[in-house]
């Protein structure tokens, strides 16, 4: 079996491209479209101001070991 | 310029004209620092989705991709290319949790998840060595290609290429580079679309072309090119191009530049689910331009003049005018969107790190000033890049790819990882990544980027057992010591 002239096994690496380019698509079609699923930052206030000159947002931790 | 194509060389000046004149209209709307870094975090969909598509295909994807399937068929397909669109799938997968932590930079979600903010310089100064040889290649690459196809000699287009995308560049900032993407990213997609087109027709079908390519070579049409490449190093460059994607500064700028995280979700799966269909075209086009040019007697030595042969003696002139946009726009929207990136990295992740303090205003300038003195320099290089500078591009996907995928982005999910642990896994990664590299792109049998991706996940499981072990005794110790007190 020659689809397209190739042979089966690089004409299945050209789907399987395809298919991983498209895992974003089909997630989001399946879990944000048909299921309404919602993306959590829908909430007034989930989205905090950002702070411009690179300080730390508030609530972040100081410089130390760990978060 | 004797030897100047006018049709072409009339397509690419009414081009660069458009594009300035949307980059002036769309500069006008620059108005605060958030606008010229990341379009003050408004870019909605349509947007988001055709820039990051007008971004992802560069000089190298047309000129490079379609020479590599000239001289090795389509065995690229098995590694880059399915790594790069893994890697799209995978950001979208990561995305939510990367929009939510509200961070504009690459180096800003490093600093996020170690917990320090030197970092931020640190990671900068990877990202824009990174980011800065990337454009001198990709302007190194596109003057050629230009002047194999209008016959403007080379110093002229590095030139003539180099203003163009600065100018528009330092103008808008994120702007101007959204708004000229859209229109280049249409322009890019529709040319390669009709050239596939009219192969498949001149060629009898893509099962003729598919064909008499297999029978070039039957390895031409063989996932591992016929058994040149081992599974190893086909693992190894999947790895390091998938890995590239988390850590490029300019994927995390746009996603800061998205309104929502739905708008961040969704660019990501349509650009993915576009792009991959893209590249598959675009390796199509490769088979068929080495059937057609073979074919003809028009053969070339150097794969790399496969697509310029093809343009400028094959096809049509009306095709070879479209193709001639498509690789400018190509060209632009890579180097305008690096250009962009590098630029934020110095006033953002640098400047603004030792000047915690300076003025919004003062901030546009300084990153106005980087995005100029940094394009003139990339362009100077361009004139004659010295071989140290091919050498290094050559290491920047296993370099980014072992330094910061996993201690990164494993840290975002695990949030009990000690920063410490993560930062010694990321220069854990650099140092054996980059050291393999040197050392020949491999230690025995195991290429470099396999070497610095184990080597940051060792030490990042040694170092937090370690660190975790010693902050119970200490939790241990400070209980003791608190009981003692009390009785």
């Amino acid at each position: 079996m020659k689809p397209l002239g190739l042979p089966l096994p690089m004409f299945l690496v050209f789907v399987i491209v395809i298919l991983a380019g498209s895992l974003g698509l089909i997630h989001y079609l399946i879990v944000h479209v048909l299921l309404r699923r919602p993306f959590g930052d829908e909430l007034p206030g989930a989205r905090p101001g950002i702070a411009i000159r690179g300080d730390r947002p508030a609530g972040e931790p100081s410089e130390g070991g760990s978060r | 310029m004797s030897g100047a194509n006018p049709y072409f060389l009339t397509a690419f000046v009414i081009y660069l004209i458009i594009l300035m004149a949307i980059a002036v209209w769309a500069a006008r709307r620059t108005k605060t620092v958030m606008d010229f870094w990341v379009f003050g975090q408004k870019m909605g969909p349509t947007l988001a989705t055709w820039s990051l598509i007008a971004n992802f295909v560069s000089s190298v994807s047309v000129i490079g991709f379609t020479g590599a399937v000239y001289a090795s068929g389509y065995s690229l397909m098995t590694h880059t290319i399915l790594g790069l669109m893994l890697g799209v799938s995978g950001l979208y997968f990561v995305v939510g949790l990367v929009r939510r932590l509200n961070v504009l930079t690459f180096p800003d979600l490093v600093a996020r998840v170690t917990g320090r903010q030197a970092a931020r310089p640190l990671a900068g100064s990877v990202l824009l060595l990174s980011g800065w040889l990337y454009l001198v290649m990709q302007l190194v690459g596109a003057g050629l290609l230009v002047t194999a196809i209008t016959g403007v000699p080379y110093h002229y287009i590095v030139w003539i290429l180099g203003i163009v995308f600065i100018l528009y560049t330092a103008v808008g900032g994120l702007v101007s580079v959204a708004w000229t993407d859209l229109f280049q990213g249409v322009i890019m997609v529709g040319s390669i679309i009709i050239t596939l087109a009219y192969m498949v027709g001149d060629l009898g079908g893509l099962t003729e072309i598919n064909t008499r390519f297999a029978e070039m070579n039957p390895g031409f049409v063989d996932p591992t090119g016929g058994g040149q490449l081992s599974w190893a190093m086909i693992g190894a460059t999947f790895l390091a191009f998938f890995g590239t994607l988390f850590t490029e500064q300019d994927m995390l700028i746009r996603i800061a530049a998205t309104k929502d995280v739905r708008t961040a979700k969704i660019h990501l799966a349509a650009a993915g689910a576009i792009l991959s269909v893209l590249y598959s075209m675009l390796v199509l086009l490769g088979g068929a331009t080495a059937v057609a040019l073979v074919g003809s007697g028009m053969g070339v030595e150097n794969p790399d003049a496969a697509f310029p042969t093809l343009i400028t003696r094959y096809v049509p002139t009306w095709i070879g005018a479209a193709l001639v946009l498509g690789v400018m726009s190509a060209i632009l929207s890579t180097t305008d969107t690096r250009l962009h990136a590098i630029g934020m990295t110095v006033a953002r992740d640098m400047y603004s790190y030792f000047r915690p303090h300076v003025s919004e205003g003062h901030l546009m300038r300084v990153s106005r000033t980087a995005t100029v003195v940094l394009g003139l320099l990339a362009t100077a290089a361009a004139m004659n890049p010295p071989g140290t500078i091919i050498v290094l591009y050559g290491f920047r996907a296993v370099l980014l790819t072992s330094a910061f995928l996993i201690p990164v982005y494993v840290a975002i999910y695990w949030t009990a990882l000690d920063g410490r642990a993560v930062l010694a896994a990321i220069i854990a990664g650099a140092v054996v990544g980059l050291g393999a590299q040197i050392a020949g792109g491999s230690i025995g049998p195991v290429p470099a980027t396999f070497c610095g991706v184990g080597a940051a996940i060792a030490l990042l499981l040694i170092a937090q057992l370690a660190l975790g072990s010693r902050r119970k005794q200490e939790a241990a110790l400070a209980t003791v010591a608190a009981d003692e007190g009390v009785s």
